[in-house]
């Protein structure tokens, strides 16, 4: 078999089995997402109070830059899961026993994960046709000025995507939680640097082209170029995000981007790069290496091979034949009526959730964390609750990350939800693990709080820590996986507390962006979905 | 102390039938549950243990219907799946304490049993090791613990000895034969020589129903003068497989001895006594074929 057709039936089966997964239907449900969110004005591109005449030009850039800066950032986390699947569901080992090649292995995955994107991206293009009908400003469809931007921008930003992703799999240290808070600021550093060449209303050219990894730059730069013609007393302002604050009042008739030849050898050199990004990946993967794995590093002295030569030899000592030692008598345990079990140990398990929360972090994680407690605690409240607490409650991220999906990632749920009573009373515990959590993370300003007799502020403090934990465990339970929280929270954390956005501060990080009552009654709805969620998917509770 | 099993079928997406109109009642001892692969004793497993509901028919314990009231059974079950996970950064007595936590288990009795039960399943010198360093054959031993945890009245293990060595598969069956008497075990498996040592009674199943519950006694009187040892050259062997139900094979000196399973002898065989192994492939042959009620 040559190797393109190796290429070929490994990306193949590995698309496979991802579409015909059900979490596939939500990727599908996300684009169509998008650009219903197009549609509804949600997703707004606009020159001041300009924005094109609702032609395929116009909605081929919006879908286009769409495709190149929010696929760019869902997307990495939607596929970032592709040697993860092979590792848990063991294909890993089979495959590590054949003549694979790393390289080969790691383009496949890349290129696996750039069809589930392009798939993404061919929806929206689908859908750019759609709004365009619906929207009746020009109905005739142009292909080429529809398709070009999506394709151009949108697929080799997902082309770099999808080979980051895997790169990021491929690094242990990446590999986690940490791998998918950090891509979270790399993409906001590659979008400050996609958007820097951009100023006044002239259009980046030459190498400054080249640093456009989104390609807003380029297509807004020839808009404002565009506009600036039509209105001399345009300055070059210009937004694309979620959110229509200020609605446009004019229209400009958008004819199309310009593909300078530089442009395109600029976008082939991203398709380069994730090529080389595809192949750097093979340089740190591991082939499914059970021995390069950290936790067989932390017990290196004392192999498993070891351990079970010396648990083998104790018992050959001591019991020279097969019967059970005679020494060892199971103590019956105390039973009421028919049940063996106490119904009071809730809190028991309270303390067993957090101390399971805990394990597996360096120590050095607890040094920084009691250091931002104090800090907390002895900085002025204007130091403490708009800056100090904002990395205090950032830093249990990845713990909280943990909450209502240990028993699916580990495969330890039929050992729990046997158990009389263990889906309300581990989900609940769960919860308050991670409330006292929030709460002795940022205790340093609730006892500032105290101190300062600030009752609102402190109520406000309060509902954040049920909130957060709340949303972990809602997010946990229902996606089965750590990188939902992790993604949402840090993108959350980013928009809302950082810059102290009223509504979106769920820190209330300030009294005027706290909003503590819709906050408090969020958390309740969020732990009753997860809870409902549980139910439904135990056949009992 | 009963646990009774009415009729139960499981049905999953897309129409597979997992088990069909299954009824069996179990009373204290050891039931060895014995199949063909995919014949559903993973699925009546999970039905028992609470983890998944019969699409119809019902279970009762001691007369409760387990689909109505699970924690009637979730308190005194002991439950090894097939497949289980361990989480890799405890060790095992940490896991041990999480699981009684969750069982709802008082704390000191909890520890004074987890030290008796790492004793009994040889791990108590590497108790204080992550379990992520843990091999197979170990995870399986502290699965085996917490099994046990709750003192349970109904213990169901499922494959346990799969990835045990053959001293701690021997050692294994030693406990639960011990364990067996006031409470009911139910051990799940295709591996008939570890149903031979410990079963007091015997379930085989096969594409999710009931092929035949009895003792392993009243197993053997069936195949009784239906087993016979033939001794056929190597040539011949292949034939021989065509036109016989042959259970066994041994290459010797002076040919290969086979065991043939049926009414009617081989020209040249002579009768030999039976085995559970010859039981079970007789009994399903001839389930297979419809000739059993």
């Amino acid at each position: 078999m040559n190797r393109s057709r190796i290429l070929y039936h490994m990306v193949h089966a590995d698309f496979l089995e991802r579409v015909r997964r059900y979490s596939f239907l939500l990727t599908i449900g996300f684009a169509i997402y998008l650009g219903y969110a197009v549609y509804a004005r949600q997703v707004t591109l606009q020159l001041n109070h300009y924005r094109g005449v609702d032609n395929s030009a116009w909605l081929g850039a919006v879908i286009g830059l769409i495709s190149s800066v929010w696929v760019s950032l869902i997307g990495f986390y939607i596929v970032k899961n592709s040697i993860q699947r092979d590792r848990q569901t063991r294909v890993g080992q089979i495959l590590a026993a054949t003549p694979m090649n790393k390289s080969f292995y790691t383009l496949g995955k890349a290129l696996s994960n750039f069809a589930v994107l392009a798939v993404m991206v061919l929806i929206l293009a689908l859908a750019a046709v759609v709004i365009q009908l619906l929207r009746g400003e020009d109905t005739q469809i142009q292909f080429g000025a529809l398709l070009s931007p999506i394709l151009i921008l949108g697929l080799t930003a997902v082309a770099v995507v999808a080979a980051l992703a895997v790169l990021f799999e491929s690094l242990p240290v990446l590999r986690g939680g940490v791998g998918n808070v950090l891509y979270f600021f790399f993409w906001v550093a590659l979008l400050s640097i996609s958007v820097s060449p951009l100023t006044g209303s002239r259009q980046p050219t030459g190498l400054r082209a080249l640093q456009d990894f989104t390609g807003i730059a380029t297509v807004m730069g020839q808009m404002r170029e565009q506009v600036h013609q039509l209105d001399p007393h345009y300055e070059g302002g210009s937004s694309f995000g979620l959110g229509n604050f200020n609605p446009a009042t004019k229209t400009f008739l958008w004819t199309g981007v310009h593909w300078s030849s530089g442009l395109i050898v600029g976008r082939a050199l991203w398709l380069a790069v994730a090529l080389l990004l595809a192949l750097l990946a093979a340089v740190f993967f591991d082939r499914f290496d059970p021995s390069r794995n950290s936790l067989r590093t932390a017990v290196k002295r004392k192999p498993a091979s070891a351990l079970d030569t010396l648990a083998a030899q104790t018992f050959a000592a001591t019991n020279s034949s097969l019967a059970l030692p005679p020494t060892i008598q199971l103590t019956p345990l105390p039973r009421s009526g028919t049940s063996a079990v106490p119904r009071s140990r809730f809190f028991a398990l309270v303390l067993a959730e957090f101390r399971l929360l805990f394990r597996g972090h360096a120590w050095w994680w607890y040094i920084a964390a009691a250091g931002l407690f104090i800090a907390c605690l002895f900085s002025s409240l204007e130091d403490a609750r708009p800056g100090i607490l904002l990395a205090a409650w950032f830093w249990p991220a990845l713990f909280w990350s943990q909450m209502g999906t240990r028993e699916q990632i580990f495969s330890t749920g039929a050992l729990i939800f046997s158990a009389p009573r263990a889906a309300p009373r581990q989900l609940l515990a769960t919860y308050a693990a991670g409330v006292l959590l929030a709460a002795l993370t940022g205790g340093g300003l609730g006892l500032h709080l105290l101190f300062a007799r600030d009752f609102s502020g402190l109520a406000a403090w309060s509902v954040a820590a049920l909130f957060i934990p709340a949303m972990a465990l809602a997010l946990g339970v229902t996606t089965g996986s750590r990188k939902a929280f992790e993604a949402i929270y840090t993108a959350w954390w980013y928009v809302g507390p950082l810059h102290h956005l009223p509504r979106f501060d769920f820190m209330a990080t300030t009294a005027q962006s706290s909003t503590p009552i819709g906050y408090l009654s969020a958390a309740a709805v969020l732990v009753l979905l997860a809870y409902s969620w549980r139910t439904v998917r135990l056949a009992y509770a | 102390m009963q646990l009774a099993i009415e009729s139960v079928t499981k049905r999953y997406r897309k129409g597979v039938i997992a088990l069909q109109h299954f009824s069996l009642e179990v009373k204290p001892g050891v039931l060895g549950l014995l199949g063909p692969n995919g014949a559903g004793k993973t699925t009546l497993m999970s039905i028992l243990a609470t983890i998944t509901k019969a699409t119809e028919g019902r279970v009762l314990w001691n007369g409760a219907d387990i689909a109505r009231d699970p924690d009637v059974l979730r308190s005194v079950l002991g439950y090894l799946p097939q497949d289980f996970g361990v989480y890799p950064n405890l060790n095992a007595v940490e896991f041990l304490q999480y699981l009684a936590a969750v069982k709802g288990l008082d704390g000191a009795a909890a520890a004074r049993r987890i030290d008796q039960l790492l004793e009994l399943v040889n791990l108590a010198d590497v108790r204080k090791r992550p379990l992520g360093g843990f091999s197979g054959g170990m995870k399986q031993r502290v699965g085996i613990a917490q099994a046990l945890l709750n003192d349970p009245q109904l213990l169901i293990v499922d494959e346990p000895t799969a990835g045990l060595d053959p001293e701690e598969r021997v050692r294994f069956r030693n406990l639960l034969s011990d364990l067996s008497g006031e409470r009911i075990v139910i051990l799940s498996t295709h591996i008939v020589s570890d149903v031979e040592a410990t079963a007091t009674d015997i379930a085989l199943i096969a594409k999710g129903t009931l092929v035949a519950h009895a003792t392993p006694e009243a197993l053997l009187r069936r195949v009784e003068g239906k087993v016979w040892e033939w001794v056929v050259s190597s040539d011949a062997l292949t034939s021989a497989k065509q036109r016989f139900l042959i259970s066994s094979t041994t290459r010797r000196s002076d040919g290969v001895h086979v065991r043939v399973l049926g009414d009617q002898p081989p020209q040249g065989a002579e009768l030999a006594a039976p085995n559970l192994e010859d039981a079970y492939l007789y009994c399903l042959s001839q389930h297979r074929t419809g000739a059993h009620a």
